[in-house]
């Protein structure tokens, strides 16, 4: 199958968010994150994303972000302290990262593995953005995993004439292996988006009538209850 | 051709966000190495021209830099940047379309003042390090530890806020011509603008 960043086929799942309750969520954890310095809270905003990728059947990744993120809390807490001057740059380089930055991905793993391109354009037309970001961003959330195919089989046939990181050629002439990987990847990634363009102005997508949405979306209790704990952490946050 | 966007301007739009994207994102990995952050400005612009002079091929109208800019701004947020990005690209955004319009996006000359100023937007992720100074420096050294932080510091001075700016324009203006040049010796010899 193919893999999909906004996925086209609707989940299996029990606990169904609302698309701008995941949105809000992941704001609060991206600004709490910015300027959070208390272990609890930090915690507990870890906890959202990963509690919410674990009741969606996404055990894997589930597993190797709580695994990375238990390591990186243990680094940052027990041996950023004892160690010094160049190590302790490296060490905190490395595990700085992940603790600050992992709560923002998961989230955002969570967001776009679960979310259908229907579900996000209906809250987008709900929350009254116009049609003029909507339609490019559910281009660009589409054309993700288009260009990374794309930049893996550019490369595969690249490797098979000797041109690539390995071969050496990269320390000889950087700008020419730019232009071997970048070049082809735009020809096919601007023909790609003709095609694109013109498939959905067969489906009408330019048309003056306003367009309905058959996906249903609106708020849960499940929507309420985690909402309500993100705005006391939040609360919290600010307080403290 | 009438003034208003249509939905083949959008699409455009959204395709070499996504690319300027991913090459931004792919040749910022290479600043997690901190000597080579403070090298980002300079080498950023240039790689990204060939993508950026590509899609200046396809805009004809007002609007589609700031819409393109709007979405950065949103992705950078959404990857844990400040809202200081956010505002920066897009009036950066803004005042290049302004200039590309000026030269009714055909001039060359227009093209490369527009995308030097467009390529100032890359100040935004890093003006925190100068306008807050104090707040920014204390999350530092609260988030990355005092050797981290320290390190930080004594790289940036403010007079290298100054320099960077400079150092962003004529990178602009190089990978204006750049990606003039790539353009010209690729796309326009298979046939494709």
């Amino acid at each position: 199958m193919q893999k999909e960043i906004l996925r086209s086929v609707e989940a299996n799942t029990y606990f169904k968010l609302d698309p701008r309750t995941k949105l809000m969520l992941m704001l609060i954890i991206n600004i709490s994150i910015f300027g959070g310095a208390i272990i609890y809270i930090m915690l507990l905003m870890a906890a959202i994303p990963l509690f919410l990728l674990f009741v969606n059947k996404k055990i894997k990744p589930a597993l190797y972000c709580t695994l990375a993120y238990t390591l990186a809390i243990l680094i940052n807490e027990f041996l950023v302290p004892v160690t010094y001057g160049i190590l302790n740059i490296f060490i905190v380089m490395v595990s700085g990262m992940l603790y600050r930055m992992m709560p923002g991905f998961i989230m955002g793993y969570y967001l776009i593995s679960t979310t259908t391109v229907s579900e996000f354009i209906a809250s987008m037309e709900h929350m009254h953005v116009p049609q003029k970001i909507i339609i490019p961003m559910a281009v660009m959330f589409r054309f993700f995993p288009t260009i990374g195919e794309e930049a893996r089989s550019i490369s595969n046939a690249m490797r098979m004439r000797r041109v690539g990181f390995s071969s050496g050629g990269f320390f000889k002439n950087p700008i020419l292996m730019l232009e071997y990987r970048l070049i082809p990847l735009l020809m096919s990634t601007v023909k790609i988006g003709d095609e694109l363009s013109a498939a959905s102005l067969t489906r009408g997508l330019g048309g003056p009538v306003k367009r309905t949405n058959i996906c249903e979306i609106g708020f849960g209790i499940q929507d309420i209850i985690l909402s309500i704990i993100a705005v006391t952490t939040f609360i919290g946050f600010i307080l403290l | 051709m009438s003034e208003k966007l249509e939905v083949q301007d959008l699409i455009n739009v959204g395709i070499f966000t996504a690319l300027y994207f991913l090459i931004m994102f792919a040749s910022g990995m290479l600043g997690f190495i901190p000597i080579i952050f403070l090298f980002f400005p300079l080498y950023m612009p240039i790689i990204s021209s060939i993508p950026f002079m590509l899609f200046l091929t396809k805009v004809k109208k007002f609007g589609m830099v700031t819409i393109m800019s709007i979405i950065l701004g949103l992705l950078m947020f959404a990857t844990g940047h400040t809202w200081v990005p956010l505002v920066a690209t897009i009036i950066c955004g803004f005042f290049a379309d302004l200039i590309f319009k000026a030269g009714k996006y055909q001039s060359f000359k227009h093209t490369v003042l527009g995308y030097s100023i467009f390529s100032f937007w890359l100040m935004g992720a890093m003006l925190p390090l100068w306008i807050m100074r104090d707040s920014y420096f204390a999350y530092i050294r609260e988030s990355m530890g005092k050797e981290y932080a320290n390190a930080i510091f004594t790289m940036t001075p403010v007079w290298i806020a100054y320099v960077m700016v400079g150092v962003i324009f004529i990178a602009g203006i190089i990978g204006a011509f750049f990606g003039k040049a790539i353009l010209k010796k690729h796309f326009k010899r298979a046939g494709i603008l």
